[in-house]
């Protein structure tokens, strides 16, 4: 971390020196300039937003449908929505591409929200089936005896119940395609910009300061989710009183 | 009224108000451990229908079936007089209580006890007038706006009794609503649930394997065994009549004398022959009676049926009772008895004492039940020894 900050400002920093011989802020500059760069962190936050909230939308009932499965039925479930997180990520790149060129998205934002959108509801899923495994049903079923429908249940109370693990579930999400590299690449064949296929081909060029500079923005966001999680997990109140 | 038959479903023939509740012929859950079969009973408004049975026979199945949180197998299920047996639970005007009170943490007191009442879009000044007035009736009308976890244990149980009663439901059903609480609250939500089902005329159905809590808060208690209404009675008739030995064990009468009846109205047993109240078949047959049913007299006192040796007296906070070691051919047996007329009893003092033969229970050892607690008897002679259970 402490590399990155002295990286991002230095102007020229070669072997062996232990500090840059020149001072810049350059990286900084050109990060904050806009451009490029400006279009890869929003193209990053937006699908990351996206992958999170859509990412949580479904996994949320999936997690809950195979926490009612009992026995060898959970397991093969549970195993059978993990099994593309599993898999070496250009190996599912190609498998998706294939996929969302089929449905006349690739290269596009949505081809690789499409493709960020399969690890996510995988790692989502088996977040939600270890927490509706632990979570207490008799209160929904306190609350049908009360006059509640199945979907008044649903949304006045498992949802409420659950609303921090829903809120660290998007911040997962966000966290998840944030950092892809490889289905990005693949999926969007470098028409869709983010930020760490920019990091990467600074990298490449040898811009140094610039890849510290964009390398620390893309840090930020995990370090607030971290925090965010950090107090939620103190809070989360998913059992009833 | 008694069933002639643990098989038998139980109708009270008794004139009653139209049922809050039918049960007929239910049946629910699966396998060996846990269902209920064949339940009939009725419960009317007001009246308060208690469940006891051993762990395991089927008592929160049968709950959870009428509130319909588990498909019955068979039977029916009418909720003034109507049919709700394949109604979603949300349909069927009967409200499950749970052993602990589950209030939902992210609404206050007052947003959890209106819950009822928003679901079925009540409007917001008639929700605000019904909650208002049913805190009050719990006592709790200064705690609106309250979180649940800011709440003592009492309060909470209160809280949620108070959210069950506000759409002012058809039938409430808890399931064990006492176990979770020491004496004293105990005491206090016992009073509580009293009060506001007679406030309300509720018509309440209760399990509990509390004998302390069934007789206290029964208008008839339902004695459920091996997934089987065994006998429905008013509490005062159960204790005194347990209709087989297992009803008697599960109300944890502690006195079993196996004896012999010779000629269908004498019973012979290490207590002396004693006369029995109604005609039985002659054979092997057991007495089951409670410590009361045996009066103390002097050991010379021409109304002693039999004497015995004061072995050990067992102070407890309701009642102090005595065992006593009878001599017989066989082998002695030891029995307990209340102490009501004799209190300045030391241990080894000779008694004579008289049975109660209105209070006692005779079963001939035909009953499968009987024959193994016979041969459980006769090996033990008694199924209480100065050692044994109190």
């Amino acid at each position: 971390m402490v590399l990155l900050v002295i990286w991002s400002v230095s102007g020229e920093w070669f072997f062996p020196a232990l500090s840059p011989q020149r001072w810049s802020l350059d990286g900084w500059r050109w990060l904050l300039g806009g451009g490029r760069i400006a279009v890869a962190v929003r193209n990053s936050v937006v699908l990351g937003l996206a992958d999170g909230v859509i990412g949580c939308a479904i996994a949320f009932p999936i997690g809950r449908a195979i926490s009612r499965l009992k026995g060898w039925r959970r397991y093969t479930a549970a195993a059978a929505i993990f099994s593309p997180v599993a898999a070496p990520p250009i190996a599912l790149g190609i498998g998706i591409q294939y996929f969302v060129l089929r449905l006349g998205v690739g290269g596009t934002a949505i081809g690789v929200l499409l493709a960020h959108l399969v690890p996510t509801i995988g790692y989502l899923s088996l977040y939600f089936l270890s927490l509706f495994v632990a979570f207490d049903r008799r209160v929904e079923d306190e609350a049908r005896t009360l006059g509640a429908t199945a979907r008044q249940v649903l949304f006045y109370v498992t949802v409420p119940l659950m609303r921090r693990p829903i809120a660290e579930a998007i911040a997962i999400g966000f966290l998840i395609s944030w950092a892809q590299y490889a289905l990005t690449l693949i999926v969007g064949g470098g028409a869709v910009h983010t930020l760490p296929l920019e990091v990467f081909s600074y990298m490449r060029a040898g811009s140094g300061n610039y890849a510290a500079s964009s390398a620390l923005v893309m840090i930020l966001p995990p370090l607030l989710a971290l925090a965010a999680a950090r107090y939620a997990a103190g809070r989360t109140a998913l059992s009833p009183v | 009224m008694k069933s002639s038959s643990i098989d038998a479903p139980i109708l009270d023939p008794r004139p009653r108000r139209p049922a809050a509740l039918r049960v007929t012929d239910v049946t629910a859950g699966h396998g060996d451990h846990g269902g209920c079969r064949d339940i009939t009973f009725e419960v009317s408004d007001g009246e308060r229908f208690v469940i006891v049975g051993p762990s395991g026979a089927g008592k929160t199945t049968l709950l959870r079936a009428i509130a319909g949180l588990i498909p019955t197998v068979g039977g029916t299920v009418e909720i003034a007089g109507h049919d709700r047996t394949n109604l979603a639970p949300e349909r069927r005007d009967a409200v499950y209580l749970h052993q602990t009170p589950l209030l939902f943490p992210h609404l206050n007191v007052f947003d959890n006890v209106a819950f009822p009442l928003r679901v079925r879009g009540v409007a917001a000044d008639e929700i605000r007038a019904r909650v208002s007035a049913v805190l009050d009736s719990v006592q709790l009308d200064g705690f609106m706006t309250r979180r649940p976890h800011t709440l003592s244990g009492g309060q909470r149980h209160r809280a949620a009794l108070a959210r069950a009663i506000v759409a002012h439901p058809g039938v409430l059903l808890l399931d064990e609503p006492l176990s979770s609480l020491d004496p004293a609250l105990r005491a206090d939500i016992r009073q509580t649930i009293l009060g506001v089902a007679r406030e309300y005329q509720l018509a309440l159905v209760i399990v509990t394997h509390d004998l302390d809590d069934a007789a206290l808060m029964a208008d008839r208690i339902g004695v459920l065994l091996d997934g089987r209404m065994a006998q429905i009675a008013p509490p005062a008739e159960l204790f005194a009549h347990p209709e087989s030995l297992a009803i008697a064990r599960l109300l944890a009468i502690p006195n079993e004398v196996a004896g012999h009846v010779d000629d269908g109205c004498m019973l012979t047993s290490p207590m002396g022959k004693v006369p029995l109240k109604a005609k039985t078949a002659c054979g092997d047959a057991i007495m089951a009676f409670r410590p009361d049913a045996i009066q103390l007299l002097a050991a010379t006192a021409p109304a002693a049926q039999c004497t015995g040796v004061v072995v050990e007296l067992r102070y407890r906070p309701q009642q102090t009772t005595v065992l006593i070691r009878i001599e017989s051919q066989a082998a002695p047996i030891t029995i307990e008895a209340a102490i009501v007329t004799m209190p300045s009893l030391t241990v080894g003092m000779v008694v004579g004492l008289r049975l109660d033969m209105d209070r006692v229970s005779v079963f001939p050892v035909l009953q499968p039940d009987s024959s193994e607690a016979l041969r459980s008897i006769a090996s033990q002679t008694s199924a209480l020894s100065p050692a044994g259970p109190s």
